[in-house]
């Protein structure tokens, strides 16, 4: 074979070599596929029997790929010197001699220690401008020949298109961790987006803490963490929801916002990473290297705080970086939102209970109308009233609900537009029935601006009322019947024995003086004397008990007895023989006769009660007191006031008395003292 | 802190691994060594029942991708199912759901695995 022969064979060698190195860097597919092929190339083409490719990335060297080397570790380091110096070698190569000067290192872990166990006769640093991304180091080669120029100049093409190939890779590899930073950073935006969302609707306040937990836990890749709150009247934290902790350690844990590290976050009201702390309690209590805490800030305060511990990575616990404390303080800020109204929401549920469990409670229908005139709500008394009606009562127009009580729809619609509250007595509610009596009010409704949100209308069912003032209203007072309506234990009709005072009036000579009248005046006249007694009688809150003819009987201290019975009926006697002269001066002015009557007043022991037949039944006084009463009205002169011992004897000397001579009565056997009062 | 937890059961040929817990560094760790383990057995088709790992961090998810990385070059495949709506967003966002696929439930994942 001629040297220029042999010269074409290895030319070809080489050739084949590249067209293969060609083929290996477009085809093959992964940076390990890529390496080993190469090297074998490498391998190969130098005829060397062992030989590494080292990546190198900072001061960390990684073995790529490695034939015939025995040694198990896969990383070693490379010190920035030995970078420098490999720089003088750019786009050459060293001999074992260079390379010796230059890794001198005897620890274990490092670059020379590799090359020891390898004995490279070849290096090439794999430059791209002057960022050294690797070595190709070859044992010497098995044929025992030196590398001469051309296997030098050939290794480096080849070194060339692998550096190229190392820098695409590294490219690569930065694309993909800037692709998994950017797809974190969506995450992290996702995160906030969801919570923002989730947060205003959630308003359980457990339910809100331990989303925004896991949510901060997950983004932050922290191994852990809770969540602890503020209570009242106390300095201690307590624990409203946790993620991931030692169950056992952290909740058995005491925290108060009075010590470290919680007294300075109180404080400052920022967020504080505690790292390097040996003795920071709260390391200490949650078993944490490292931790966030950041405050839940609301309006009124602190609420409380999130804590992360411990940011995970593949390598192990690393720091967590600034960008983290920013993003919890944004979930903490956007959790004390939540917070806030959550609480809110429970204090308004709270108010709203108190309302109702007032307005559930107040006798009076209430029924709040909209602007629109539909009626809103109504409280429980108003169910009672409307019954099944109630049922269709919300959402419905208040002109079509009430369209029977034509009356009260314009009352309403006068409320709304004068803007003043409107009321209605002792009127019919034939929403209800034909016999339900009502009083109401129409009221405008205002929010806490003063503007004008709707009405309210408050009716009271007076039906009942209305009842009993029908039974009494002809006998007693209105007081009267007010006071039985306020108080039934007052009303007793059943029948008891009880002091009253017994007062008669009855007119002097009237059958003689109607003799001479037509029928209808002595109807008129006897109604306007009554008329004008009556007002006195009731003046005075006495019970009308009867009018027989022209006598009428009235009675102090039933149905409800008090201390001035006798002074009352004494001061009703009084006035209705005032009110009589003055009632006879317009009689005699327009020719009339005058009408004389007299009054006889006694006190003492009665049987009061419901009296009558089943048919026909009237409350009245009965016993001697009653007609002892009736015996000295008739004893009276006209227009005098005749009243027993036992009457003298309660109005005391506020009233002029004479004695009369005392009188004989029938079924009495001493004579009766009586007093006549002086008008 | 809590453990995570993995039952392991073949089924059809397929590896159907259900987790409990935090998918995490630990977690992801944990599914990645039980994964090696079959691996080294020749199987190929994995399926991660989720339904008790309802939180998951990015580490737990580049453990889940180097998986796949290693299931692509023996032609294998990694599913998951029953996952929570929040994991599934992850996974979405973290770019996982085009290597790998997510089933409703078990049941839906060994068919579709198995065939």
């Amino acid at each position: 074979m001629t040297p220029d022969s042999q010269y074409k064979d290895k030319i070809d060698f080489y050739l084949s070599s590249l067209d293969e190195l060609g083929e290996v860097l477009i085809n093959q597919e992964g940076s390990s596929g890529i390496t080993k092929a190469v090297l074998r190339i490498i391998l190969g083409t130098m005829m060397a029997s062992k030989g590494s490719i080292i990546g190198i990335k900072r001061t960390r060297c990684n073995i790529l790929s490695s034939h015939g080397v025995k040694i198990d570790s896969t990383k070693f380091k490379i010190s920035s010197s030995e970078k420098e110096s490999l720089l003088k070698y750019k786009n050459s190569n060293l001999n074992k001699a260079q390379l010796k000067k230059l890794f001198k290192s005897k620890d274990q872990d490092t670059l020379s220690s590799y090359f020891k166990a390898l004995d490279p006769s070849i290096v090439v640093p794999l430059f791209h401008k002057e960022n050294l991304l690797g070595i190709v180091a070859l044992s010497k080669k098995f044929t025992g020949e030196k590398y001469d120029a051309v296997d030098r100049n050939v290794l480096e093409i080849i070194c060339n298109h692998l550096t190229d190939s190392l820098y695409n890779q590294e490219l690569i590899a930065n694309v993909k961790d800037k692709r998994m930073e950017l797809r974190l950073k969506v995450l992290e935006l996702q995160t906030l987006f969801d919570i923002s969302l989730s947060l205003n609707s959630v308003l359980d306040i457990e339910d809100l803490s331990s989303e925004v937990l896991i949510r901060s836990v997950s983004t932050l890749n922290a191994s852990s963490g809770f969540i602890l709150k503020t209570q009242k009247n106390s300095p201690l934290l307590s624990m409203l929801s946790s993620f991931n902790v030692d169950e056992i350690k952290i909740k058995d844990a005491m925290f108060s916002k009075s010590s470290v590290p919680f007294k300075s976050i109180w404080k400052d009201k920022e967020s504080i990473k505690i790292s390097n702390h040996k003795d920071n309690p709260l390391l200490i209590k949650s078993g944490y290297k490292e931790c966030l805490v950041s405050p839940i800030i609301g309006k009124r305060g602190i609420l409380g705080c999130i804590v992360l511990g411990d940011k995970e990575s593949r390598e192990g616990v690393i720091p967590f970086e600034k960008n983290d404390i920013d993003i919890l303080e944004a979930l903490s800020s956007q959790a004390g939102i939540a917070m806030d109204n959550a609480k809110l929401f429970q204090e308004i549920n709270a108010a709203k209970r108190f309302n109702e469990s007032i307005m559930g409670s107040i006798a009076t229908t209430v029924i709040t109308v909209n602007l629109l005139g539909e009626i809103d709500t109504i409280n429980k008394a108003g169910k009672d009233l409307f019954g099944d009606k109630a049922k269709q009562i919300i959402g419905e127009h208040y002109s079509f609900f009430f369209s029977k009580d034509k009356n009260l729809c314009a009352a309403i619609d006068a409320a709304e537009h004068e803007l003043e509250t409107i009321s209605e007595l002792n009127t019919s509610l034939l929403t209800k029935s034909r016999n339900t009596k009502v009083n109401y009010s129409v009221a405008p409704l205002k929010d806490e601006k003063n503007s004008h949100i709707g009405l309210v209308v408050a009716i009271e069912d007076i039906t009942e009322q209305s009842k009993i003032k029908n039974t009494f209203k002809r006998y007693v007072s209105k007081s009267v019947v007010d006071q039985l309506l306020d108080d039934d234990q007052k009303l007793n009709l059943g029948g008891e024995e009880r002091e009253v005072t017994v007062l008669f009036s009855d007119i002097r000579g009237f059958t003689a003086m109607s003799e001479k009248m037509k029928p209808k005046e002595v109807v008129t006249t006897l109604n306007s004397y009554f008329s004008e007694m009556i007002d006195i009688i009731f003046k005075f809150d006495g019970t009308l008990d009867k009018i027989v003819g022209d006598e009428l009987m009235v009675v102090f201290g039933a149905p409800i007895a008090r201390d001035d019975d006798a002074e009352r009926a004494v001061k009703t006697a009084i006035g209705m023989i005032e009110s009589l002269k003055k009632f006879n001066e317009k009689r005699v002015k327009k020719g009339k006769v005058p009408i004389n009557a007299g009054i006889g007043i006694n006190k003492g022991k009665v049987i009061s009660g419901n009296i009558g037949s089943k048919d026909q039944m009237d409350y009245t006084v009965i016993g001697d007191t009653v007609n002892l009463g009736a015996r000295l009205c008739s004893f009276a002169g006209p227009l005098k006031i005749i009243i027993s011992r036992s009457v003298k004897n309660e109005i005391g000397e506020d009233y002029k008395t004479r004695k009369l001579e005392a009188i004989k009565v029938k079924g009495k056997r001493k004579p009766v003292e009586v007093f006549k009062v002086l008008t | 802190m809590s453990d995570f937890q993995v039952t392991v059961k073949e089924v059809d040929n397929v590896v159907v691994l259900a987790t409990d817990g935090y998918l995490n560094n630990i977690g992801g760790e944990k599914i990645s060594e039980i994964c090696d383990e079959y691996l080294d057995k020749g199987k190929n088709m994995f399926l991660i029942n989720l339904e008790k790992s309802t939180v998951v961090n990015s580490i737990g998810v580049s453990i889940l991708i180097e998986i796949i990385e290693k299931l692509q070059e023996v032609d294998g495949k990694l599913a998951y199912c029953n996952l929570a709506s929040i994991v599934e967003k992850t996974f979405n966002i973290m770019g996982l759901t085009k290597y790998s696929t997510i089933y409703k439930d078990e049941e839906a994942g060994i068919s579709d695995l198995a065939s």
